[in-house]
């Protein structure tokens, strides 16, 4: 049903940002782009669209319907970006490949993805993050997270946790299966959705025994620090898999060091769903929110497809959902220290003039309030002062 | 901080009925909790559990969104929601089919080759289900969505095919109807949501052990 709209709408799953919840974001994200500086990371902005040959380089092919594309007056096809990670690797390729590595970049920025407008997922929303790009290596991912870490701290939010995955574990326990392609993306999707019933299903109809049955969904659900990573690692023993989980003792050690063990655990069902991420994969949550507010991870053959081959890790940071998770925490909106009125314009503009560059919030009252009524408007607002000529 | 707790959302009737009998044997708290009552919220604060009683549909939304930590509900809700929740334990009761089933005399008059109902209409209560399965054969089918009573479609002409849930199949029967395929088979499913899963693994974790103890699950 379609009821007539008296007002003008915006498409599905867009929003407008009302002043005191563009404040809270713009507060945000100056507050996660400062953090990300104090860490060495330097702002950058790309396109808001690029061509859709760029963009879906590193994805599925599946990952292409969730693109909103556009035809240019050339015919060519353009697509508006679905993340920053893949803009952020062209800009690399393109521009800074004289610079040295490793670069570290970060950026605050929309992004638009096609999606069921269901559980916390708008079409156009925010994010903020940053790569860490030309370093491999366990103490790369450790700073990313633990970055990623302080930040969740620095948004405000309490109770929070940091699950950390590696899809090479993942990928290399699935291949020793020796399934046909279909069979194990059918299970690699299982794992991914945490249905650990199909799970069960899919390793019985391929016929793996009991025993290594039970040895793989254990896998997939151990949950813990360094206790949890020792037991996986007893569990697959010398494989490629095994080699994949010894690296991530030394990104135990890195975390350690930086002092946000705490906050964080090992879940190697956690895989998320790009397809250009190639080793640790972690995600963030908050107490009280149904989905994750920040995800991340590494993506080592992602460049090389825009003329960088260069390993590379990052994350980004949901900013609605934190603003959501965060609602209770933040401070209130301050109102302008000083109404100013009740005289003649070129007089009220002159003072506010003068009140601003002391580093006042004024408002000027355009429409030639009473001072009396301007008093009640402040009273009304909480705007602790009001100034007006003297009387003569 | 005293025991984290956890919310689990339960179905109204009979499948919740069920559920409720296997919470209780894998020591559970379930003392008063009636899912075919007024009350809606059953809270157990010594416990740290607390149930709520949903329509079974809404399981896989109030799972996916965070207002349940955990939910019982069948796969075929789940799959025709399309949540994004994790599928933790098969509680192996309230089985059922998912079929699609034709008039008998039609069925007897031809071949028996489900191609023959391509171009045909369905009607459901299963929308994606039915919708997904066709496709999946290559088939070009028409959904009709109904709400209940799927039978009567075929008699009045509505459509040509039913997809529906069947345990028995005595309905079918009564209204000379024959099951030709089955699309799966659906048990009741303990769920998660994906953050409860990580943030309250320990405790969660718990539940799901004594349940796999009771139901007599692998893994």
């Amino acid at each position: 049903m379609v009821f007539p709209s008296p007002t003008p709408q915006t498409p599905e799953g867009l929003k407008d940002w009302l002043p005191e919840e563009a404040r809270r974001k713009r507060l945000l994200e100056n507050r996660l782009i400062g953090l990300f500086g104090q860490w060495g990371y330097r702002e950058v902005i790309t396109p808001s669209f690029e061509y859709l040959s760029t963009l879906s380089a590193g994805n599925a092919p599946e990952a292409e319907s969730r693109l909103f594309k556009l035809i240019d007056r050339h015919g060519r096809i353009l697509a508006l970006r679905p993340d920053m990670t893949t803009p952020i690797a062209r800009l690399v390729g393109a521009r800074l490949k004289g610079e040295p590595w490793p670069l570290r970049l970060c950026y605050a920025a929309n992004v638009f993805r096609f999606e069921q407008t269901q559980a916390g997922r708008q079409r156009e929303f925010y994010q903020a993050g940053v790569e860490l790009l030309g370093v491999g290596g366990g103490m790369a991912d450790a700073e990313v997270i633990a970055l990623a870490v302080e930040s969740l701290k620095a948004c405000g939010l309490i109770g929070f946790k940091v699950g950390i995955g590696q899809v090479a574990v993942a990928r290399g326990i699935l291949s020793e299966l020796a399934l046909d392609a279909a069979a194990a993306r059918e299970l690699e999707l299982a794992v991914f959705r945490k249905d650990m019933v199909s799970v069960e299903v899919l390793l019985e109809r391929h016929g793996v025994a009991a025993g290594e049955r039970r040895r793989i969904t254990r896998l997939f659900s151990l949950h813990g620090g360094r206790e949890a990573l020792a037991e996986a690692i007893g569990q697959v023993g010398d494989t490629p898999a095994g080699v994949a989980l010894a690296g991530l003792g030394d990104l135990w050690d890195g975390l350690e060091a930086y002092g946000v063990a705490e906050h964080v655990f090992l879940d190697l069902g956690i895989l998320r769903d790009f397809d250009y991420y190639t080793g640790i994969v972690f995600e963030g949550y908050a107490a009280g929110m149904g989905f994750p507010v920040l995800g991340g991870g590494r993506y080592d053959r992602l460049l090389e497809g825009y003329g960088a081959a260069a390993p590379a890790t990052g994350f980004a940071l949901g900013i609605e959902r934190v603003l959501m998770a965060a609602g209770n925490v933040e401070e209130k909106a301050s109102p302008p220290d000083c109404l100013v009125g009740g005289g003649d314009l070129a007089w009220a503009m002159g003072r506010a003039r003068d009140l601003r560059s002391r580093g006042m919030a004024v408002e000027v009252d355009l429409v030639g309030h009473t001072a009396a009524q301007l008093t009640e408007m402040a009273r009304h607002r909480g705007i602790p002062m009001v100034v007006v000529p003297e009387e003569e | 901080m005293g025991m984290q707790q956890l919310v689990i959302a339960l179905p109204k009737g009979k499948l919740g009925e069920e559920a409720l009998g296997v919470m209780d044997r894998a020591g559970l708290p379930v003392a008063g909790v009636a899912t075919e009552s007024r009350k809606l919220v059953f809270d157990f604060p010594g416990e740290g559990i607390k149930y709520i009683i949903c329509r079974p549909t809404d399981i896989p939304t109030y799972v996916d969104y965070g207002a349940a930590d955990l939910g019982v509900v069948g796969k075929d809700t789940i799959v025709e929601a399309g949540a994004d929740v994790f599928e933790l334990v098969d509680l192996k009761f309230g089985y059922c089919r998912f079929v699609v089933a034709v008039p008998r005399v039609f069925w007897e008059q031809g071949p028996p080759d489900l191609n023959r109902l391509d171009r045909c209409r369905v009607a459901t209560k299963f929308p994606r289900v039915a919708a997904d399965y066709f496709a999946s054969r290559g088939m070009q089918v028409e959904v009709v969505k109904l709400h209940g009573n799927i039978e009567l479609a075929p008699q009045v002409g509505l459509a040509e095919v039913i997809v529906d849930i069947v345990s028995t199949g005595r309905t079918l029967q009564e209204n000379d109807l024959v099951a030709v395929t089955d699309i799966f088979h659906a048990t009741a499913r303990l769920i998660a949501n994906r953050v409860s899963y990580r943030i309250k693994y320990h405790r969660l974790q718990e539940v799901v052990e004594a349940l796999k103890g009771v139901v007599g699950n692998g893994g």
